[in-house]
């Protein structure tokens, strides 16, 4: 193609603003905000004052709100048909697509900062109602790898939001695939196998507790593949050339 | 200008467009004219490349839509003035709109002048519009960049008797500044009072096309119209 492109700049400031200028979009904003802020603080009250556990308490909330934040940016235009719109006013559909995905991974390395946020007065508050020392100590490499597993979640959700355009149908699969692959864990050997090297929830877990080996990070990059590399190139390339009606 | 070259557009063996070939000057509107499903929107996707053609090719301003400099600011598009998010407002959508064009703020509140929306009303969600009122959202984001070529589709749907007089004002005074103007409509009399030329499209393919005069001719337009489109409609698959 040829002709001057829109700005990409102007695209991302126009879907970050798409992410948070309606009711929902908000709710889900604030959802998040306030599911990491009680978390934290009600760990706090029942398991003392540790920095570091309350800090990744939060995951807890954004575990689950994240995947969803992601196929919500993804499958959005197409519930309300504003995708018409949106790929007539920007022909080369790839960078709207790029323009959504930021935002929603900007939310994830977010996460981490707010919920350092609410776990030090946390920590501090549960330390002096308590009346113990307050454990400050956090390993950086553990924050970074809850950053990173944070990251992947949103990806995960923008690729099932993008290859399915179905929110409701990418929000169960994200949200009932840790029950799914418990139930193959168990299925003896070849299921244990494939949970260890496809389930996304076991596979980002040595990422979680910032001890990563080189085994680990070649099951987590097979996971990786599998959940959101192949499923965003697939959604994407689907969006690109799709009929939009 | 807008042109149709050939155009085909198969749906696995239907062929919901068959060989469609027609222009829009410049300064000048063109009445897309046909029933429910007769092929209108799927034309107008296509010209502004959301859809592919099987075959054929269709341009605006001499090119095909998605290769333009700013296509969004040069050509003025409504397809589907049903097609907003209800949760935004009206003011909501046209920043968005504006924003991607590059546009300044203060051409929202002209555009919402233009289109006769108060400051009330777009401040409203647009779930709580009427369809009258989400047709003039419509024109006013096609509008947005100054566009020199207008696509709307159904732009009269929903409009009440004021707001089909002014629509019909709106759009003489943009092709009298140059503009050129495709509007579909499955109403002839809606399209004959604003319309220049015609093309009339049944099951996909051209019925006829020229100015209201040349059609009508002899036995008037609306006589040819129920001619021609009955025929498609009840002619065996």
């Amino acid at each position: 193609m040829t002709g001057t492109a829109t700005p990409f700049r102007r695209l991302l400031a126009v879907e970050a603003r798409k992410l948070v200028d309606t009711r929902s979009g908000t709710a889900l904003a604030l959802a998040l905000v306030v599911l990491v802020v009680a978390a934290v603080a009600v760990r706090g009250a029942v398991a003392g004052p540790e920095l570091q556990r309350l800090i990744t308490t939060a995951g807890i909330g954004s575990g689950t709100l994240l995947p969803v934040l992601g196929i919500l940016t993804m499958t959005g235009e197409w519930s309300h048909r504003t995708a018409l719109t949106t790929f007539t006013l920007e022909p080369r559909r790839g960078r709207v697509l790029a323009a959504k995905c930021l935002p929603a991974l900007a939310a994830a390395v977010a996460a981490c900062p707010l919920a350092v946020l609410a776990a030090v007065p946390a920590t501090a508050v549960a330390a002096a109602a308590q009346g113990v020392p307050a454990v400050w100590e956090v390993d950086p490499a553990a924050l970074l790898g809850w950053t990173g597993v944070n990251v992947l979640l949103v990806a995960e959700g923008l690729a099932m939001g993008a290859l399915l355009l179905n929110a409701p149908a990418a929000i169960v699969i994200c949200l009932a695939s840790p029950m799914a692959w418990a139930a193959v864990g168990r299925l003896g050997a070849t299921g244990a196998t494939l949970a260890e090297w496809l389930d996304l929830n076991t596979t980002t877990g040595p990422l979680m507790s910032g001890g990563l080996s080189g085994d680990g990070a070649v099951r987590l990059a097979v996971s990786v593949l599998v959940w959101i590399v192949v499923p965003m190139a697939a959604g994407a390339a689907r969006v690109v050339r799709k009929d939009v009606r | 200008m807008i042109e149709f070259s050939r155009v085909v557009k198969s749906y696995g063996g239907v062929r919901a467009l068959d060989d469609v070939s027609f222009t829009v000057e410049a300064g000048s509107v063109t009445g897309f004219l046909g029933p429910n499903g007769a092929g209108k929107s799927t034309a107008m996707r296509i010209l502004v490349g959301l859809c592919r053609p099987t075959s054929g090719s269709a341009t605006v301003l001499g090119r095909p839509y998605a290769e333009l400099d700013a296509p969004g600011a040069r050509v003025g598009v409504l397809l589907d003035a049903g097609a907003w998010h209800p949760g935004r407002t009206g003011r909501e959508v046209l920043t968005l709109g504006a924003m991607t064009l590059g546009l300044p703020g203060s051409r929202v509140d002209e555009v919402l002048d233009l289109v006769g929306l108060t400051a009330r009303e777009a401040r409203r969600r647009v779930g709580g519009y009427s369809l009258g009122m989400r047709q003039r959202l419509g024109v006013g984001h096609a509008l947005l960049g100054r566009p020199r070529a207008l696509v709307l589709d159904e732009p009269a749907n929903g409009l009440d008797p004021q707001g089909i007089r002014w629509m019909r004002g709106l759009l003489r005074g943009l092709s009298e500044e140059g503009c050129a103007i495709l509007l579909s409509s499955h109403l002839l009399h809606e399209v004959e009072q604003v319309a220049d030329r015609i093309v009339m499209i049944g099951r996909g393919r051209i019925l006829a096309q020229g100015t209201v005069a040349e059609l009508g001719r002899g036995r008037g337009l609306e006589q040819v119209f129920l001619e021609l489109t009955a025929t498609t409609d009840r002619s065996p698959a």
